[in-house]
């Protein structure tokens, strides 16, 4: 390439500010780039130091010669950090300087290329603290209902039960055409009873930290699937453990998952499979019943409470919900997370 | 007539409990405990035959009491009367030789029969 093109391709790049000092820093060419993002024009800005795209800190901390300096003794200097535009305002550089040095070795110069990096820094920033947010929702989610679980556990509950125990005694004392009203009083209130310990039971933590995800869900299956007339798989191909909030995420939906099966699907058989893809953790929870499309209230094209917490809480995660008719029959709902950091 | 300390932290059931209890004519209620520490210091003045014993107590909880009254008084039979029904708490009563476990809101006619079958002690005499 004759260097006159090279000079044309160097001046016409709009994405990179590359430009050329003089051993001492001062400037002595300019591109259309540096324009650009620096907001300086080449008769603006030739010939002056090159501290000026510094804030005054880090002219006050010298940054400006020791990054010379350190470009001299090791050939390049690579940075990221804070600079100015001509208006004052920051953005965020990735700079490389280079020595340049002719044959026999006299430094002529240094080479500075300079990329804004801004909007890649709060893309950034921004996906960080998006992450924390769902990592403290989930948190104080957690807390509310142990909270409430403990509240119905010690207080509704036990109300209930001394209230049952004297309905008891007084169906005991009460002549027959009269005592049966009691037994049913007591009946519900039985019914209420056990309606609330299940409640009491869902709201629980589950215990991922002990033994990881897949036992935990394994576990809840154990307990709950027998009861409900189920037969449980669970396929495990995770690679990886997610971490907590993923996990309890992840746990949570299943159970919601899992309860619709019972709620709506008149299935005997669900199959729960678990993989780490596209740096993250994917869950299918299968199962042989009616199907989807055949269930009333979505045929009424009503969406279930339960589907659109799962959906949200895997969209507040970063991750997809979604739930379809399985080609061989029954309904499968499948869900990612994002667990991994890219 | 068998005698009984009832230990529940929950008013409304030890009362409940005493009232369901009483009601039977061999069975009567010694004393009513409201924490972990009561219940002992209750049942070494009282000397009960049985102690009916909620898992979640303040002072230490149902477990402390019964490991203690093992200790103190291996006479003293004991029922669980929890809302618990956790393998891990059920094991834990056991190893102190609790051998009945009920869980809150079983019919009354069940706590007073294994009331009154504890009573009888080891070998069904009164």
């Amino acid at each position: 390439m004759p260097d006159s093109a090279f000079q044309l391709l160097v001046e016409g790049v709009v994405d990179y500010a590359i430009f050329m000092l003089d051993p001492d820093g001062h400037v002595v060419s300019w591109n259309s780039g540096a324009e650009r993002i620096k907001g300086y024009r080449a008769e603006e800005i030739l010939g002056r130091h090159f501290s000026t795209f510094y804030p005054q800190e880090d002219v006050i901390a010298e940054k400006p010669r020791r990054e010379l300096e350190s470009a001299v003794a090791d050939g390049r200097l690579e940075d990221e950090g804070w600079r100015l535009r001509k208006d004052g305002t920051r953005f965020w550089a990735n700079v490389v300087i280079t020595a340049l040095f002719d044959r026999t070795g006299r430094l002529h110069g240094f080479g500075k290329v300079t990329r804004d990096m801004t909007e890649r820094r709060r893309a950034e920033q921004e996906l960080l603290e998006r992450r924390r947010l769902v990592t403290h929702l989930v948190e104080a989610q957690e807390l509310e209902r142990r909270r409430i679980a403990w509240d119905v556990h010690d207080d509704s509950i036990q109300s209930m039960v001394a209230v049952g125990m004297r309905l008891q005694l007084l169906e005991g004392r009460l002549p027959e055409e009269h005592a049966g009203t009691v037994r049913r009083l007591d009946d519900a209130v039985r019914g209420a009873i056990a309606r609330l310990r299940a409640l009491v039971f869902r709201l629980r933590p589950p215990e991922i930290d002990r033994h990881g995800l897949v036992r935990a869900l394994t576990e809840y299956l154990g307990d709950v699937a027998p009861g409900w007339g189920l037969t449980c798989t669970v396929q495990d191909g995770l690679e990886r453990e997610p971490p907590n909030d993923a996990a309890i995420t992840i746990f949570r939906i299943f159970q919601e998952a899992l309860a619709n099966v019972h709620k709506h699907a008149r299935a005997s058989t669900v199959q729960v499979t678990l993989s780490t893809e596209d740096h993250g953790t994917l869950v299918e929870v299968a199962d042989n019943g009616i199907g989807v499309t055949a269930i009333p209230a979505v045929q009424a094209g009503l969406e279930h409470f339960g589907m659109l917490e799962m959906r949200e809480r895997a969209e507040t995660s970063g991750g997809w919900w979604t739930f379809a008719d399985r080609p061989g029959g029954g309904t499968a709902v499948r869900f990612w997370l994002p667990t991994t950091v890219p | 007539m068998t005698r009984i300390l009832v230990c529940d932290d929950d008013a409304m059931i030890s009362e409940a409990l005493q009232e369901v209890l009483e009601a039977e004519a061999d069975l009567t209620v010694v004393a009513v405990a409201r924490t972990a520490p009561e219940a002992v210091e209750l049942a070494e003045r009282h000397s009960p035959d049985v102690v009916v014993l909620d898992v979640r107590m303040p002072g230490g909880g149902g477990v402390h009491v019964a490991r203690e009254l093992r200790h103190r008084r291996p006479e003293i039979r004991v029922m669980v009367f929890s809302a618990h029904a956790d393998p891990a708490t059920i094991v834990e009563m056991r190893h102190t030789g609790v051998t009945e476990y009920l869980v809150k809101g079983v019919p009354n006619a069940e706590i007073v029969d294994t009331v009154r079958r504890l009573g009888r002690g080891p070998f069904g005499e009164l």
